[in-house]
């Protein structure tokens, strides 16, 4: 009895799925567990495992090519079987979900969201399985147990990628799932052994390693903004003098309490107030829309042993500078732990990436999407300027800002730049 | 540590509180020269006469309100039911009157009678005869329902039943009065309402139960730790006031509960569990909380078609193996 494999939902906001290669042929035979294809989702390349063993019976949707979500991707069944039948209700690339078509019908079992498409709906030729089955639900969609999305969160992990992949019922994520997680040190299961080779060759015959799953997002991610987001640079040296000298005076004047207001926290201060004066360079780019933010989450770039994480400080434009410090200290320090929960990773509408105290004079950074910008900042040192015709010595710390061109012009950018420079230059307006 | 069975363990604790306590009396029907339908009283008629050890007519309303009045001036009755099939015509006295006249009367008068009745199946007693009916008693405030499930817990409940201030279902079992078990040495052993136990320690799925299904919980822990599965049980004990605390903590650290009972499922002890637990445990579930009871249809006569419809141990332990397949584990 064939059936059809629909674009499963792999993230949340997905709305389409890209197929970045099947990993099987028609004709092949699979079983569970296999990774049939690798999906490019609007966050990441997924694999897409099968649920049941079957064999491929044809493939609608080719490499490369895209699919909305539920629409049929391939159509599986029993080896020796043919397509034809099923084959009819999918039309490739462009079918929406036949799901009006399927409404005249009593559902196996209404699904509580209704916009999750289950990821193997049975064809019109085994309905009659399926209605006497357990239903199908959203297969695709990421369902974990209590215990295991508290242990998630406790360990920082992101289960977004475990969709539909948990050992559960119908892909649910249980705790023993997160257990292999924890213990393996990895947030995804290692590929399978067959799978092919990277497209990339390796340089040499260095060590290969699989990357973590943070490293692959970085990577991605990285990847995926530097080639899609027209990024565009304003630079400016910021006189720090003042604000250095302000910094003194507020941590000889916190000297009891322990806390200690870092030249990162005044700059994190800076932006938000910053943007939140600059709509059009506060807003980003989604899907050919404008999104424009009320407040500014700033996301702080931490560097870890091997790669990074953007921990992020909500509403940082409402918060004075001590709550600013005290709050990145503590998401710093759980981010080094790797105790960060997912939700504290989400949302930033801006980044800023410090690497001041690595002596760098000036980087750029790269954005990440959807945020409209990112600041990368340079070490703070003395250096000799001119003031009123006298060569002085200041401090003075550079900086880049990166824009999303889509989102902003250079204007706007550089308007948030000469802002968030004034306000530095003139610190005490950090404390109002 | 002494042998006994259920049943003597049962006799040993009235005749110690008959002894210790004058105004603890038994009333039943053929308790006395025939010893009981289920011999739990047999040789107290003997050693007590016939004052402390009465004899009623078929007239469990009467018996009972005769039980609620004398307790109402001072005494301590035991009421023997045959069997928990027949408390039905007694109802009226039961909830209407046993569990309220302490409410009613404003605290000044209160009920310390204890209704001791087996429950249970698996004897070929057809459908009136082979109820579990205790969670219906368990749902009424002023009551107290308990179900022990081993010898100690017999007899140390049983006195504590006795001397408590408030009317007390104490619900017995016809296949574990024939269940030899440890019977502690110390005359003074009393076991407190309203606590469970853990009976088993595990640490894959918690199974909880009451009365003899305790038993067969613990045939099924056996058989699946040879899988290298460990399942922790937990006894109720009581399921009036219910021990939902203890439960939770086995829970918190399984993460998987499964519910056994012999009565009916639906609004049964298990239902009220699983609510207790998911408010208890929400954010420590791995899976839903499932549970298990006897068939909904009354009870068959045929020997195959009891089995059935009973909670076996092979059914409990597809259940507990089904939860766990759930969880990803074996």
């Amino acid at each position: 009895m064939s059936e059809e494999l629909v674009m499963p939902r792999l993230s949340d906001t997905m709305e389409e799925g890209t197929i970045g290669r099947w990993l099987v042929h028609e004709g092949d035979a699979f079983a569970v567990g296999d990774v049939l294809a690798e999906i490019e989702t609007d966050k990441a390349t997924m694999e897409f495992q099968a649920y049941d063993a079957g064999t491929v019976l044809r493939i609608l949707v080719g490499d490369g090519e895209s699919a909305a979500l539920g629409a049929p991707i391939a159509i599986v069944g029993a080896e020796g079987e043919t397509a034809d039948e099923a084959a009819s209700a999918g039309n490739g690339a462009t079918t929406p979900p036949p799901q009006d078509e399927e409404a005249a019908e009593p559902e196996p079992e209404p699904s509580p969201e209704p916009k999750a498409a289950p990821a193997r709906r049975p064809s019109k030729s085994s309905k009659a399985k399926a209605a006497s089955g357990n239903g199908s639900r959203a297969t695709g969609a990421l369902r974990v147990s209590p215990i295991a999305r508290r242990m998630a969160d406790e360990a920082g992990i992101d289960l977004t990628v475990m969709a539909g992949r948990g050992s559960g019922p119908e892909g649910r994520v249980v705790k023993a799932d997160v257990e292999r997680l924890i213990s393996s040190g990895e947030l995804t299961r290692p590929a399978a052994p067959d799978a092919p080779p990277a497209a990339e060759s390796a340089p040499g015959d260095g060590e290969l390693r699989e990357l973590t799953p943070m490293l692959k997002a970085v990577a991605t991610r990285m990847a995926q903004s530097k080639q899609t987001v027209p990024h565009f640079y304003v630079e400016s040296e910021i006189d720090m003098t003042r604000a250095m000298q302000l910094r003194a005076e507020l941590n000889s004047g916190l000297a009891d309490s322990g806390e200690k207001i870092s030249v990162n926290d005044l700059i994190v201060r800076a932006s938000a107030l910053a943007l939140i004066q600059h709509h059009q360079a506060h807003r980003s780019y989604v899907e050919g829309k404008h999104v424009y933010h009320a407040h500014a989450n700033i996301g702080i770039a931490v560097a870890l042993d091997d790669g990074l994480i953007v921990p992020v400080l909500n509403e940082a434009d409402s918060k004075p500078v001590r709550e600013i410090s005290r709050e990145t200290r503590d998401l710093a320090g759980r981010a080094r732990a790797g105790k960060l929960k997912q939700r504290e990773i989400e949302g930033a509408t801006f980044s800023v990436s410090n690497l001041g105290m690595f002596d760098v004079a000036n980087f750029e950074a790269i954005i990440n999407p959807p945020e409209s910008a990112i600041i990368a900042i340079g070490a703070t040192l003395e250096r000799p300027v001119v003031m009123g015709g006298e060569i002085v010595v200041r401090t003075i710390m550079r900086v880049t800002l990166s824009c999303d061109h889509r989102a902003c012009s250079g204007a706007d950018g550089a308007k948030l730049l000469q802002t968030i420079k004034r306000l530095l230059q003139s610190p005490s307006l950090l404390l109002v | 540590m002494a042998d006994l069975t259920y049943r003597e363990a049962l006799r040993r604790a009235l005749d110690d509180e008959l002894a210790r306590d004058p105004e603890v009396f038994l009333m039943g029907e053929e308790i006395g020269r025939f010893e009981g339908s289920y011999k739990v009283t047999a040789g107290l008629w003997e050693k007590y006469g016939p004052q402390r050890v009465r004899e009623t007519p078929i007239s469990e309303e009467g018996f009972v309100g005769a039980g609620i009045g004398a307790a109402m001036m001072g005494l301590r009755p035991v009421i023997e039911i045959m069997t928990i099939n027949f408390i039905l015509v007694a109802m009226d006295q039961v909830i209407n009157h046993a569990a309220k006249i302490r409410y009613m009367f404003g605290g000044a008068v209160g009920v310390p009678m204890v209704i001791r009745t087996p429950g249970g199946a698996g004897a070929q007693l057809t459908a009136q005869h082979s109820q579990s009916l205790e969670a219906w008693f368990a749902g009424c405030p002023g009551m107290k329902v308990v179900a022990p499930a081993s010898v100690a817990d017999a007899y140390g409940m049983m006195k504590t039943a006795i001397r408590d201030d408030d009317p007390v279902l104490f619900v017995e079992n016809l296949v574990m009065y024939n269940v030899t078990g440890a019977m502690p040495d110390d005359p003074d052993f009393t076991v407190p309402l309203g606590r469970a136990a853990v009976v088993r320690e595990g640490r894959d799925l918690t199974l909880v139960a009451h009365s003899y299904t305790v038993q067969r919980a613990l045939r099924v822990a056996d058989t699946m730790s040879r899988d290298g599965i460990e399942i922790e049980v937990v006894d109720l004990r009581s399921l009036r006031p219910l021990d939902a605390e203890t439960v939770a903590e086995s829970v918190r650290k399984t993460s998987r509960a499964l519910i056994a009972e012999e009565g009916w499922s639906t609004y049964g002890v298990g239902a009220e569990l699983a609510a207790r637990i998911h408010r208890l445990c929400f954010d420590d579930l791995d899976a839903p909380v499932e549970r298990i009871g006897s068939a909904e249809v009354p009870m068959p006569y045929s020997k195959p078609l009891e089995l059935a419809a009973l909670p076996l141990e092979s059914k409990i332990e597809a259940a507990a193996r089904g939860l766990l397949a759930e969880s990803g584990i074996a």
